[in-house]
């Protein structure tokens, strides 16, 4: 039997408060499937069968804000049929789920990027159709994307800035009723009018292995391609989160494909053939009206006396005369103080 | 000629003329531009580092410092200039104008005229800097008794020539790579990057190590040396760094008696070995300016 006392009502008191405060904020809203019931909760978690600690907790707000917070669990997560659940299967990206495509009122799915990745530099198979060696590196859809968040874009009186304009959502609100289909719309239309993703962050997609020495050596590609960009001023300025600069995306695909339609510089489609390269510059977002002569820049330069011969000369020259200043003034430095610490010291005296 | 009288006497104390206004002015932009140049430049050249963000940030960051950093390369350039018109124009008023008045004014003259200026490299130097090397291995006991300008000094002001012009060429090309590559191919970028970060990393060091230690970590004039302000070097250090100088003023001055022994020494004053005629009392009066103690 229960007993009421201070003690007793203290420590209930303290628990229901800690509940309360601790609970997540949010209530699942759009979750028709109820599965934030369980994954809610920050700690939900489990080791799975390779030891590995699986965090399944699911922040609800960030959901909603990423590209696919329409769609539902289910959709994805399709061996799920029963709660609870037993462990689930890895997501197949090119399930198709219950979201339909406006203009041609299919169910949508990602089959077409898959098509056009399997015809990309990155595809399975080569130009002569042709299975590549080594298909274990060539990238799959999770090894560069994650579920993307909304990045509106605020256009008022020519001024662009990160956020949502509510001049503009006044303008929405004419026509459309529901707020949750305005904010959506918006998102949806402002994100895709620039990049996702910093150039910072699309180079470190890149540099997971386009900067693994094995792996490119496998490929036969330049080593650390992503490290030389990082040398230039895009890649520095990059590092400091500029978002006007050019990433690897920008030069490497061809203007007006999206980036699963990558071709190898080899092939004489490819903005980045020997033939072709000189219109990668002179983009009018970039460099308008700039020579071809631009493009003969190397983007990549690499410290490599067989590859960049006169850089290399180029680059110990100057590293030479550094040190050969450099060196002998920190001497002069040393003895100078040296010496005044014992100023009538010599070895020889003034006759 | 400067105005300014080569030596002011103040509190009893004597300061020697060195620089004059319009040259401090020139130093006082070129140290201000070069440290804007460097506090911006650097994050650039150490993106990886952990004080590049935070430094870049107190710039404005990727939108600001870079416009920043071309402001005050371009004040650099215009600089130097103007530094080259003062020299062209220092030449004529000093060596041309002269010799034409003495009617010996040839091409010959004027170049035999700048080879033998103070600030030119000369076997002097040579010969100061191995009896410095000498003393500073405590082969010598005495130090070399400097000239009007110094090695260090020649060092300090023509390593900023070769400087200036690979900073300014290299920085051009990359901030007008549009136009440059009109007329060459881009990979001349290429090499403008490794020659603008390399020779600003070898400059930077030079400046805050080396000049820095001259001019004010070393034990004689730390914490700083305020000839740059006031254009007036005092007779300590006038006498530690440019003795022969130092005599030769001393002597024009009329003040033999009170020439002091050369550094490193413990001797009395050396008037009675350096005899010179006494300078007329207008003569005098132009070169000694101040309160005299």
């Amino acid at each position: 039997m229960l007993r009421l006392n201070a003690k007793t009502i203290f420590r209930w008191s303290f628990s229901l408060l800690a509940m309360v405060l601790l609970a997540p904020p949010s209530v699942p809203a759009a979750d028709i499937g109820n599965c934030l019931l369980c994954h809610k909760y920050p700690g939900l978690s489990r080791i799975d069968e390779d030891g590995r600690l699986r965090l399944l907790f699911i922040n609800e707000a960030t959901m909603n804000s990423s590209v696919h917070a329409r769609v539902k669990c289910e959709d994805c997560h399709t061996d799920i049929k029963k709660i609870p659940h037993d462990p689930a299967k890895k997501v197949d990206c090119l399930t198709q789920c219950h979201i339909v495509e406006p203009t041609s009122e299919q169910k949508f799915s990602h089959k077409e990027v898959a098509r056009f990745l399997s015809k990309s530099v990155h595809g399975l198979k080569d130009r002569d159709q042709k299975p590549k060696k080594h298909p274990e590196d060539l990238p799959s859809c999770k090894d560069c994307h994650d579920n993307p968040l909304y990045r509106p874009l605020s256009i008022f009186k020519q001024k662009v800035h990160p956020g949502i304009s509510k001049a503009a959502l006044g303008r929405c609100r004419v026509c459309h009723k529901k707020d949750e289909f305005i904010y959506r719309f918006y998102n949806h239309v402002t994100t895709r009018l620039h990049k996702i993703r910093s150039p910072k962050n699309i180079a470190e997609i890149c540099a997971r292995c386009h900067d693994d020495a094995q792996l490119a050596a496998r490929h036969g590609l330049s080593t650390k391609a992503v490290y030389s960009y990082g040398e230039t001023f895009h890649g520095k300025a990059a590092l400091f989160l500029d978002e006007r600069v050019p990433d690897c995306l920008d030069c490497h695909v061809n203007p007006g494909r999206s980036v699963h339609q990558m071709l190898s510089y080899k092939d004489s489609n490819a903005i980045t053939n020997e033939n072709n390269k000189g219109l990668i510059c002179a983009n009018m977002d970039c460099h308008p009206g700039a020579s071809p002569k631009l493009a003969e820049y190397r983007v990549h330069p690499e410290f490599d006396l067989e590859r960049n011969p006169y850089q290399f000369y180029a680059q110990v020259f100057f590293l030479g005369m550094t040190g050969s200043v450099l060196l002998p003034i920190m001497g002069l430095l040393f003895l100078d103080l040296l010496r005044r610490m014992f100023p009538n010291a010599s070895l020889r005296r003034r006759k | 000629m400067a105005t300014q009288p080569l030596i002011k006497i103040k509190d009893g104390k004597k300061y020697f003329y060195r620089f004059s206004a319009i040259q401090r002015a020139q130093h006082i932009t070129i140290a201000s531009s070069v440290i804007v140049l460097a506090l911006t430049g650097m994050p650039l050249k150490f993106p990886d580092a952990p004080w590049a963000p935070s430094l870049y940030a107190l710039f404005g960051g990727i939108k600001m410092a870079p416009i920043i950093h071309k402001t005050a390369g371009t004040i650099l350039f215009l600089l130097f200039v103007f530094h080259l018109f003062y020299i062209a124009r220092s030449i004529y008023t000093d060596l041309v104008v002269p010799l034409r008045r003495k009617n010996q004014l040839s091409a010959v003259a004027v170049l035999k005229g700048i080879l033998t200026h103070p600030i030119m490299p000369s076997f002097r130097d040579v010969r100061d800097f191995a009896a410095y090397l000498k003393y500073l291995l405590f082969l010598s006991d005495k130090p070399p008794e400097g000239a009007k300008f110094t090695w260090k000094e020649k060092f300090d002001y023509w390593a900023p020539f070769w400087g200036i012009v690979v900073m300014v060429g290299s920085g051009f090309i990359m901030w007008h790579k549009e136009l440059v590559t009109r007329y060459v191919s881009g990979e001349i970028i290429n090499f403008a990057l490794i020659a603008h970060s390399d020779e600003a990393l070898l400059a930077t060091l030079f400046l805050f190590i080396w000049h820095f230690y001259n001019v004010h970590f070393s034990t004689s004039v730390f914490p700083m040396g305020t000839v740059f302000i006031t254009g007036y070097l005092p007779e300590h250090l006038m006498v530690e760094e440019h003795y022969d100088y130092y005599r030769q003023v001393m002597k024009e001055a009329g003040l033999e008696d009170e020439i002091l022994p050369p550094p490193g020494s413990r001797r009395e004053p050396v008037a009675a070995e350096m005899p010179a005629a006494a300078p007329s009392a207008a003569s005098r009066e132009s070169l000694v300016g101040g309160e005299e103690a």
